[in-house]
């Protein structure tokens, strides 16, 4: 039992990760019909910019470790968002006119771009946070032994996802970009600046994509170049489980993910963890092709 | 005021082109303050077109868009954006109605009034008071409306952004007689309530009885206009457009 919790709690960690990730693609997918393949990367530049911060930079030795974290978190996540602002003006809005697949070809270039400036910036070996950067605290909950930094990723990327959750349904801007989620031309007639949404999107997806880098660099200690891709298909995946363009779908997407792939490693085999989880998500995408949120609560962004 | 005592917007040698076919080749078309114009023709002749360009949904190739604001100043709608346009208080209701159909009745009107600073309850309840369906349906998603319903889904939220000049792209599209009717017994009362309106309609008969002023495309160029009696009772009209009866 104690054994099962552990993993629980560990799924969910992983599955808030993933969640902010996919929360990315969904949200310029909602607006722009538009996958934005680099969407990974700019996760992973948010784990190297973290890692820059806290290790090279050793932040944690001047500021004690919750201010550094608190400032890590604020920087990585607006430089990340501005790298996303700087891809959107770049690899996206000079094709706007053009044809879909221009998008496309676009975006992954941009992908194959980003990943080899991480790699010749910090190099194509593994790279540690170190398992000795935060004080490595675990809390007891009724014989449960929980690591502290585990209860933090869960705990702050529920936090963000709620913040993003009201955000879009309570201020005017997140209405805009319901609206133009909906229907683009419906919208520019409301007096919706979709221009100025598509900014936004691209400000915020980055962002919390970035968030994530950093949190995967605080859990699992260590980071590669192509962090990216695995992270980031995976977390593509999560957008598409959950019905992609849809927010709501997108973090219990993640979180589903990040059960399945844990729970699966502990309890079949760690080897053929990713195949394993892989064959779920194609399972549930055959039985519910537009993603597994009830009908009714579909409601896009 | 009376109407049409002073210009709202003058459209002149408008062109519009998608890709290389130009489907507007210089319109030219005035509608003064408080008026009710009808712009008639059939399937393709561009009247869609023509609100789009307005609206800034479309790009002129040449040609101006002049709107004369309350405050004597002209604005040039073909250099402004679209939100800038709704801004001025040009508002449209596009063909297909195009309510947004995740959201609620009541979302939707607020989703209208997105470009004012400030709008009250006071807004919603006018808007109740013309179409009391909605008010029943206040809470139903909009996709599950029936089609006159998002007709005046779509109306009523034209209505919360306290339009100056609205654009109406065939109202009457595949709605039942009896409804028709009163889509136009209210659009007609809010024209009287002081909202110029262009009104693009392909029921031509129930749309010159309407309005003030037409005007005829066809293919891309106005090749008729004149005072709504006169084109009721024209030849070329009555054989063309409403049929010898
Ligand atoms: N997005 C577009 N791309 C290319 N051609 C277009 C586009 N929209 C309209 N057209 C063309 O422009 C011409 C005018 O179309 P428009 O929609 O303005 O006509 P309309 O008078 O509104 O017709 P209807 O009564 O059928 O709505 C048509 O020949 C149409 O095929
Ligand atoms: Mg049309």
């Amino acid at each position: 039992m104690l054994e099962f919790l552990e993993q629980l709690t560990n799924g969910l960690a992983r599955g808030g990760i993933y969640a902010l990730i996919a929360l990315g693609y969904t949200m310029v997918y909602g607006v722009m019909k538009l996958i934005n393949f680099a969407h990974g990367e700019l996760f992973a530049l948010g784990a190297y910019l973290g890692y820059c911060l806290l290790v090279s930079s050793n932040l944690i030795g001047g500021l004690g470790p919750v201010l550094a974290i608190g400032l890590t978190i604020i920087l990585v996540m607006g430089l990340v968002a501005l790298a996303g602002h700087l891809l959107e003006k770049v690899a996206y809005r000079p094709l706007r006119h053009s044809d879909r697949l221009a998008a496309v070809v676009s975006a992954l270039g941009a992908s194959i771009f980003l990943q080899n400036a991480i790699m010749l910036t910090w190099g194509a070996q593994y790279r540690a946070y170190g398992a000795n950067l935060l004080p490595n605290l675990l809390i007891t909950v009724g014989g449960l032994k929980i690591p502290l930094i585990r209860i933090v990723v869960l705990f702050s990327a529920l936090v963000v996802m709620l913040g993003l959750r009201m955000f879009i349904h309570r201020t005017r801007l997140g209405l805009a970009i319901r609206a133009a989620a909906i229907d683009q031309k419906a919208a520019k007639l409301m007096g919706v600046d979709v221009r100025q949404v598509i900014t936004v999107v691209f400000i915020l997806g980055p962002a919390l994509g970035g968030l994530a880098g950093l949190m995967v660099g605080l859990y699992y200690g260590q980071i590669t170049f192509n962090l990216g891709q695995l992270y980031g298909l995976k977390a593509f995946t999560a957008a598409i489980i959950g019905g992609i363009g849809n927010i709501t779908g997108a973090m219990v997407g993640g979180m589903l993910l990040g059960l399945i792939e844990t729970l699966g490693a502990a309890y079949i085999s760690v080897g053929w963890k990713d195949a394993f989880t892989f064959l779920v998500l194609i399972m549930i995408l055959i039985v519910r092709p537009t993603g597994i949120l009830p009908e009714r609560v579909v409601e896009k962004l | 005021m009376t109407v049409g005592d002073s210009l709202m917007l003058k459209l002149e040698g408008l062109k519009v082109a998608y890709g290389a076919v130009e489907a507007l080749h210089g319109i030219d078309l005035e509608v003064r303050r408080g008026e009710l114009v009808s712009i008639l023709g059939a399937n393709g002749a561009g009247k869609s077109t023509t609100l789009m360009a307005v609206s800034g949904l479309v790009k002129p190739k040449s040609g101006r868009i002049i709107f004369y604001t309350d405050d004597g100043r002209q604005e040039y709608l073909e250099n402004l954006r679209s939100h800038q346009v709704v801004g001025l208080g040009v508002i449209q209701v596009p063909e297909g109605r195009r309510v947004f159909g995740p959201m609620t009745v009541e979302e939707n009107l607020k989703l209208g009034a997105f470009s004012r600073k400030k709008w009250s309850e006071d807004d919603l309840k006018k808007v109740y008071q013309l179409f009391p369906r909605l008010e029943e349906r206040r809470h139903q998603m909009s996709g599950t409306l029936s089609g006159g319903e998002q007709q005046m889904l779509a109306i009523g939220r034209a209505l919360m952004a306290a339009p100056k000049l609205l654009l109406l792209d065939e109202p009457s599209l595949g709605l039942a007689p009896m409804l028709v009717k009163s889509i136009f017994k209210a659009i007609k009362e809010i024209n009287l309530s002081g909202v110029t309106v262009i009104l693009v309609e392909q029921n031509a008969r129930a749309a010159l009885k309407l309005a003030n002023r037409a005007y005829v495309l066809d293919v891309g160029s106005v090749v008729l206009t004149g005072c709504a009696e006169a084109l009721l009772t024209d030849e070329k009209v009555r054989e063309f457009y409403l049929g010898t009866r």
